[in-house]
Formats: structure tokens, sequence, C-alpha cells
């Protein structure tokens, strides 16, 4: 008897043993790895460790670099938030219905998440061209000339074009997520409060928005995790060079890999994860709520 | 198992035999362009017909991002055999962190200085030790389309004066003045070095890379002064912020733009058609008889950690010679750094000649200063160009960057 408990309590670690493993190599031991790397000197890799203490956090606090990347993410997980969600769940409730082309429109709208950053990155550089670019050129067409700006080279537009690409594509994600959940909302429900005479603005108020809330959580949490990480667009369509746009997973990059500051660098890293994980306790300790009320 | 074991052990053996065999030479190339790939190809060709024992493998990276990567393969145990590289601090950084390997030996008994002129010494050794192996050089001016200047009836302005009368003219035939691929910012880097040197003089502007001069000093605000001041009466190329370098030289072979403040180099990207059609000019003078030129010059160096260094010095051996230099230059029109290669034509005689006449050689801001340094100023000047009325919030900024920087 006291056998078989111990053995149910040891199989599951048997097969974690594993994944755990690998987890640990590749997660924790970096993790931690560079917290103590943002504790150094820089040039750790070549000269070898020196602790200065905390003089790298310092540094980032009184750094106006890094409250401009610190503010750019704001922005970023604003209309990262604010947008796709409430656009894609509009465009979710659009193709909910059953009309002609309804399949062909969620294919054209679907596309755009299918291709990888860079590809769509390089494509919008080309878009906001100041002189050759399809926007421009546009609003040149349209005789509103004194709006063309120099999208991706003006300091003042640059961080907003480069989200608008991101937003760009983040609503067919949240739209498909919010789809795959509308087909599941039973009819029978949404029938009941017709029959009940609530009209469409309170079917949808009472009944169907409290039906997506587990995938409104989702969307939330990993639309504000790819807004902490937007570095690929960033990469992609300012080549680095355009501190305006500076992200802090991209001022990250730059301090270790171009300045070989990899203290620095490590110390932008801890702060960033210190945010991300922040949302993501709140996320899974939600999930885990929810979980352990079926 | 035991059979797979024996198996697995067999062919690791096979495979190091093989390797240890195969004698490889690896070089990694920062030179992307087509003419300098092509050109450079020929030579690996040519030393792979004198050697068949060694196999050589190039790998070829773009200029910007080989410069990102350098540091991690000189760190790296698996670093390439040779690796192209800067003369002067960008090479002796490396050295003084113990990550390159010495090359006295390719040149013994003082061969260095019977095949390359002594300036080139001290650009090449770092504490009494060769380290980099000189190619070529070649300078930086002010290139200009000859069909508009000759349209506009337009002559070579000498003076600051004579250079702003030019930019009006063009701007008042509809043509920018200046072009400036400003999206790669070094291109701004060479406004620094001619600006700063023409009103301050050449050992100034070498005091200020070294970090010893202030960006707020008020020798370097008049400097900036007049870049901010001919950005305001818009005489940079409009929307230079999105271009590369190579876009805007487009802009100048296209006659949309007079003039472009660039290195020979230029040329290896102008069509055939338009290769004659442009010409250079020395940087115009701001009020000193003397003058300085940027001559940056390009070579190899052999990592500390690479694995096959024997192949890699023949290879040095070979790049260094007369014959070797000038299959090189011949075809891009740079300059030798073997003192016994002939100029390879008119243009390079003139360049040269300009170069000779110089109070001041150097490298170029971004091989002259440190890495970082060079990048935020930069960074700065692009700024400037695009907002020349925040200039001094501008050097305010980026002089708590200088103390920071070289404090280190």
């Amino acid at each position: 008897m006291t056998l078989r408990i111990h053995k149910d309590k040891l199989l599951p670690w048997a097969f974690l043993a594993l994944p755990l493993t690998m987890y640990l190599i590749w997660v924790i031991i970096p993790v931690l790895q560079s917290l103590l790397f943002s504790l150094t000197y820089r040039d750790t890799i070549m000269y070898g460790q020196k602790f200065i203490g905390l003089a790298n956090f310092v540094r980032l606090f009184q750094d106006p670099q890094f409250h401009l990347a610190l503010w750019n993410n704001f922005i970023w997980l604003v209309f990262f938030v604010g947008i796709p969600i409430p656009l894609g769940l509009g465009i979710a409730m659009l193709f909910n219905q059953e009309y002609a082309g309804a399949r062909l429109y969620k294919t054209l709208f679907y596309v755009p998440m299918t291709l990888s950053f860079a590809v769509i990155g390089t494509i919008w550089a080309w878009i906001y061209h100041p002189d050759f670019g399809a926007l421009n050129t546009i609003l040149r067409a349209a005789h509103l000339d004194s709006w063309a700006k120099q999208w991706l080279g003006d300091k003042r537009y640059m961080t907003m074009a480069l989200v608008f690409v991101g937003v760009w594509r983040q609503v067919p994600y949240v739209m498909i997520l919010y789809l795959a959940v509308l087909k599941n909302v039973p009819e029978e429900l949404v029938e009941a409060a017709t029959v009940d005479g609530a009209n469409w603005g309170q079917r949808f108020r009472h009944v169907i928005i409290p039906m997506l809330a587990p995938a409104t959580v989702v969307a939330v949490t990993i639309s504000i995790i790819d807004s902490l990480r937007s570095f690929d667009i960033v990469y992609v369509m300012t080549n680095t060079k355009a501190r305006a746009a500076e992200v802090l997973a991209s001022y990250m990059y730059s301090s270790a890999f171009h300045y070989q500051d990899y203290g620095y660098g490590s110390a932008i890293a801890v702060i960033q994860f210190l945010i991300t994980f922040g949302f993501i306790v709140v996320y899974v300790s939600n999930t885990l709520k929810n979980e352990l009320q079926r | 198992m035991k059979k797979y074991l024996a198996v697995i052990a067999a062919c690791s053996i096979a495979a190091t035999a093989f390797a240890s065999g195969s004698n490889e030479l690896v070089i990694n190339s920062y030179m992307s362009d087509q003419a300098p790939k092509e050109t450079f190809q020929k030579l690996v060709d040519d030393f792979q017909k004198k050697n068949p024992d060694i196999k050589v493998t190039v790998n070829t990276t773009a200029h910007e991002q080989f410069k990102t990567l350098l540091p991690s393969w000189l760190t790296s145990k698996q670093a390439p055999d040779v690796v192209t590289w800067f003369a002067g601090y960008r090479m002796q950084a490396f050295a003084e962190k113990g990550l390159l390997e010495p090359i006295n030996d390719v040149f013994p008994g003082g061969s260095f200085e019977a095949e390359f002129p002594p300036a080139f010494k001290t650009a090449s050794s770092y504490n009494g030790n060769i380290y980099f192996m000189p190619q070529s050089w070649y300078w930086w001016a002010v290139y200009y389309n000859k069909d508009v200047f000759a349209r506009l009836n337009l002559s070579i302005p000498k003076t600051a004066d004579e250079f702003m009368a030019v930019c009006d003219k063009l701007k008042a035939a509809g043509i920018a003045p200046i072009a400036i691929g400003a999206k790669d910012t070094w291109t701004a880097g060479g406004w620094f070095d001619y600006m700063d040197s023409a009103v301050n003089g050449g050992e100034f502007h070498v005091k200020l890379t070294k970090g010893e001069v202030p960006y707020t000093d008020p020798a370097v605000k008049k400097t900036f002064g007049y870049i901010a001041e001919m950005a305001k009466r818009g005489y940079f190329m409009p929307n230079a912020a999105s271009y590369s370098w190579q876009e805007a030289a487009n802009v100048l072979f296209r006659g949309e733009a007079g003039m472009y403040l660039m290195g020979q180099f230029i040329k290896d990207v102008a069509p055939a058609d338009v290769k004659d059609k442009i010409d250079f000019f020395r940087f115009p003078s701001f009020g000193r008889s003397d003058y300085a030129v940027d001559t940056p010059t390009d070579g190899f160096m052999i990592p500390k950690n690479a694995k096959n260094k024997e192949a890699a010095k023949k290879f040095m051996a070979y790049l260094a010679t007369a014959e070797a230099q000038e299959m090189f230059c011949k075809p891009l029109g740079r300059l030798a750094a073997n003192k016994k290669v002939p100029v390879p034509n008119a243009d390079a005689q003139r360049g040269l000649d300009m170069v000779l006449g110089a109070k001041t050689a150097m490298q170029f801001y971004d091989r002259d200063a440190p890495e970082e340094m060079a990048a935020k100023g930069m960074n700065a000047i692009v700024d400037i160009i695009a907002n020349p009325g925040q200039l001094d919030s501008i050097l305010t900024a980026l002089d708590k960057e200088r103390v920071r920087i070289y404090s280190k």
C-alpha cells in the first residue's frame, strides 16, 4: 500500500523530469545569469566579471534614452490593448453570421497573421517611404500633401507608424480568438434572452460579453505581452538606428550587442522581465482560479 | 547498444581525420557590394590556385551586420581564420583585449617597412606588435554631378561662401544641393569630420575624437552651427533619414542632387554610364589655410582563436604582395597600401595628391572614436540636420554621453 502511494507520487515527476530539466537549462538558468550580468561592469564577456552592485540600474533611471524606450513601450501597450481587442471583436461578430463570401473575407483578414514580422516590416517600410511609398502617393493624389510625412524618418511619427503596423497584424489574431469562442455561444441562450424581450444591445452586453470573458482575458494578456516584446518591427523597419522609436527590447539589443555593454543590456532585460512577469503572474493566477472553480 | 557506440565513435574519428586533413581556411568578409566582392573573389581564386592544398571558404556578411557580429566571432572558440577590418583605433581596441594574433612573422626582418609607408605601421600596430595587414585605402571628398554643374554653369567652390552660393543656385534650380543617405548614420559622420577640421583644424578634431574636448565647447558648437544653418536653408536633400547611402547616391547619379560628401567607394555603386559623370573636389575651406582628409584604411587581421593560423598567415603574406594589392586596387580605383603598386588612374592620383597636401589624415569618425561614442555622435548629427533648432539641447545630451563613455 505504501509503495503504491509512493509510485503515484513519483510517476508524474518521472514524466516531468525531462521537460523540467530543459526548462531549467534554457529558461531559468539564463534568467538568473542575466540577473547576475546586470550587476557587472560592461564587457563582461571579454574582460571577465567585475561586480558593480546596482550601478547599472542607477544609470538606467537617469538615462533619457531608457525613459524614452519605456514611454514608447507604454504607447505600444496602450494601442495594442486599446485597438485590436474591440476591433477584433467587432470583426468577429460580423463574421459570425452566415452570408455569401464570409469565408473569403475571413481569410483576407487573416492573411497578415501568416506573414512573419520581417516580411511585414519590409513591406511597410516601403509603404511608408516618403517619396515612393504607397501611403504618401495616395495622400498626394487626394491633395492632402501636408499630411504626407516622413513616417520613419521623423521622430514625431516614428513610433506611431510602427505601432500601426503591429496593430494591423494583431487585429486578425484577436479576431480568430473571438470567432472560436463565439461559435460556442449556445444559440438557446441568445434566443432565451430575445424571448425575454432583450434588444440587440442588451443581448450583446449581458449574454455575449460574459460568455466571451475567458477569451478576453487571453486576448488582453497576450496583447500586453506582445506589446512588451515588440522588437522585430522596430528592428526591421528602423534598423535600430532610429533612437526615437526605441523600445526596451531594441535598447537592450543595441546596448549589449552593438556596444558590448552586456551588463547594461542585462539590466534593461531585467526591468523588462519584471514588467512582463508582473502581467504573467496576474494572468496565471486568474487562470488557476478559474480552473479550480470548475 | 555497443554496436551503435562503435559506429558513432568510428564516424567521429573519421570526421576529425577529414577535418584536419582538409586544411581549411575560413575568411569572414564585409565586402558585400558587388564590385569589391567580385574583385576579392578573384584574389581568393588566385591564392587557391597557388595553394591547392588549402581549401578556402569566404563568408560574406553585409557591412553593418559584420560590425555587430565581429566581437562575437573574435571571442568565440570557433573563430574564423582571417577577418576584414579597419586600421587604427578600431583594430587596436581588439588587440588591447588580446583577441588578435600578432603577425610580425608574416613580415620577417623589417619587410613591413619595405612594403608599406611608415604611417601604416602605426595604424597597423599595438604595443610594438603588428596585428593588421593594410590592403587598400581611399579618400573622402565632395562628389558632384558634372552634368548638373555644367548645365547650371557652376564652378568648383573653394571657400565656404562659394560653397553656399553653389548650394543656393542648385536649390533655385529645383535640385537638392546635397545628397545624404542619413538612414545610414555614418554618412553624417563624414560631415562632422570635414566640417570640424575645416573650421577648427585637424588636430583639434583628433583631440575631440579621443574624448578630450566637450561637445559643448564653443568651437564644436561653431562647427555644428554651420551644419544646422545649412539644414535650415534646406541644402540637404528632403527626407534624407529615409534613404540608405546607396539610395542617396542614386539621387546624385540621376542629377536630382548636386553634391554628395562620400568616400571613393561611391564609384563602386555607380552604373557604368554614370561613372564618368561623377567627379570630386576637396571639401571647401572654412577660413583655414590647412586642411584634413578622411583616409580610411581597410585590411585584414587574424583572430587569436583562429583554427588554421598557418594558412591564415600564408594568405596574409600573399595579400601583402604588390601583385595582389594591385589586383584588388586597380579595378576598384582605390589606393594600395603597398607602396610599390602604381597609382591606378588619374582620379586616384588626384586623390593621393589631395591626401599628401593635407596637414592631418584621419581614419573616419566611427573608426577614430569608440564605437558607442561615434554611434551616439552620428545620431546627434542626423538629428541636427532634421531639427536644426534643437542644436543646443542635442549637444548637451551628447556631451553627457561623452563623459560617461570615456570615463570607462
